[in-house]
Formats: C-alpha cells, structure tokens, sequence
C-alpha cells in the first residue's frame, strides 16, 4: 500500500491560513490502514484544528468528510454539494488522491494534509518500511522476492557491492545487505543459477513521468499502444 | 495518552490538562487520589481557554 505520514500540525494549519470555511477530505484505504489520512485521523485533525483556532478565538468553520478512495472519480463526486460552500479543502489522501481532487474541483484551493513516502507494508502496529519504487519492470521472479532496487541503498541491479561487509550494508551498519539476502534465499530453494547471469541496467524508459498504464482489453479505447 | 498529549501540546494546549489512570471499579480510595490529583491541576493551570467554545 502507498504509505504516508501527516505533515506537523503548524505546517498544514499555516498552509490554510485566510480561509474561513474549510473541508477536511480523508480517505479510507492506504492512508487510513497507515494510520496518516483516514475517518479516525480526519477526525483528530479537526478537533485539533477546531481547538487551535478556538484559542485564538478565530472563527474558523472545520468540516470533515471521509471518502472510500480520492483516486477514484466516482467517489470524488459524491461530495460535489458540500464542496461548494468551502473556501478551501485539506486532502489527508496521498499524493494521487490529493491531486485528483484537485482536478476534480479545480475551481477549490486543494492542500496536503500528509507527506507521502513509498509503497511499503506493516511490519508492526504503527510500523511501515518501503519495499517497492515501482519501477515498472518487477524482477522479483528473479531475486526471490526481494527487491535490490529498494532494499539495496545503492539500487544495485547486480551485487553485492565491494562494501558489503559480513553481511552488512556499507551505508548503514545496521542493514542487511539486500544482495547477502537474495543469494542465501536463492540458495534455500535452490535457484542460484537465476543471479548467475549479470542482469541487465534497467530500462529508465519504463520510469518516465508521469506514467501510463492501460490495460490491454481497454487499449482501442483509449487509443494507446501496448504497454 | 501521550500520543493525545502530543497532539494537545501541538494546539498550544497543556498536555497536563489530560491524564489517564488505571483504577479497579471498587478501589474508591484509588479515585479519590486520581480526582483530587486532577483538580489540583485544573486548578494551577486555570480554567480551560476552550470552555466557551
């Protein structure tokens, strides 16, 4: 899932400063799993921002509202009715969410309410760690599950590198060395000879930004070649 | 509670104005410390800037 944290409380309530009607968007998957954007966290932030303004006796109206996903238009549109009495919209959805809810309400100033930082997993309760830089051309098939391009500090397509040190990154001491990880699960199952060939440099082409991707039942639709 | 205290401190609110305490339903003695304790607070920090809200 796509990962994210909420911005400190100074920055986002100085970002909305002027405004006097104000919604706060969360979003109910990703960033309510992480623990960043969804109904609970929409809710503290606007308690929060409620008492803060109310100290500075600043009649500030908070309102909030929490969708099933802002990467969706269908679900961007449900509040099209309370978006038009606000100044302002504080989206604590990630990065795509809170763009396409902009787009959605183009005529609204839209802020960020999280910084957002990787697709990662939970490791624990209130623990996430990255574990793809969606490269578009996934080589876990080859490594065993485990992805150098993120799990390597260095992005090393072949390695390890000449600082691995008793299975230890050379950046950071207190890191496994990603490659040390693939070879001893490769050689677990027995699939050494995968790493045996040098792998290729990855195709940066496939990393050009902003990215497409159109599914192949859809491409005559949409007039696209095949990706 | 200290993650709610955090969240208070980031409003300019004092974090000592919020406290959690574990006590067992029948142990009044317990309460009544809790309570008092409390109160003496509220009392050295003032009434809370939010009451009129």
């Amino acid at each position: 899932m796509i990962v994210a944290s909420r911005k400190p409380f100074e920055e986002i309530k100085k970002s909305l400063s002027g405004y006097r009607n104000i919604l706060v968007v969360g979003c109910g998957t990703c960033v309510a799993v992480c623990l960043a954007g969804g109904k609970k966290e929409v809710g503290l932030l606007t308690s929060q921002l409620r008492m803060s303004y109310g100290l500075e006796k600043d009649p500030v109206n908070i309102s909030e509202e929490t969708l099933e996903r802002q990467c969706d238009r269908e679900f961007l549109e449900m509040i099209c009715d309370r978006v038009k009495d606000q100044d302002a919209l504080l989206s604590l959805a990630c990065g795509a969410g809170i763009q396409f809810l902009a787009e959605a309400y183009p005529e609204k100033p839209v802020y960020p309410g999280v910084n957002t930082t990787f697709i990662g997993v939970a490791e624990a309760a209130g623990l996430w760690t990255e574990r793809c830089r969606a490269c578009g051309e996934c080589l876990l098939a080859v490594t065993g599950g485990i992805c150098p391009r993120t799990k390597c500090t260095k992005g090393l397509n072949n390695g390890p590198c000449g600082g691995m040190t008793e299975g230890k990154c050379e950046v950071d001491q207190e890191r496994s060395c990603a490659w040390v990880t693939i070879y001893e699960r490769l050689a677990r199952e027995g699939r050494l000879a995968q790493i045996e060939p040098m792998l290729s440099p990855g195709d940066f082409r496939s990393q050009t930004r902003p990215g497409t991707v159109t599914h192949r039942a859809y491409l005559r639709r949409y007039h696209a070649g095949s990706k | 509670m200290e993650y709610t205290k955090e969240l208070l401190k980031e409003i300019g609110l004092e974090p000592e104005r919020l406290e959690m305490f574990h006590i067992g339903a029948s142990d009044a003695p317990a309460w009544a410390k809790a309570v008092t304790l409390m109160t003496e607070r509220a009392k050295a920090l003032g009434p809370n800037p939010l009451k009129s809200i």
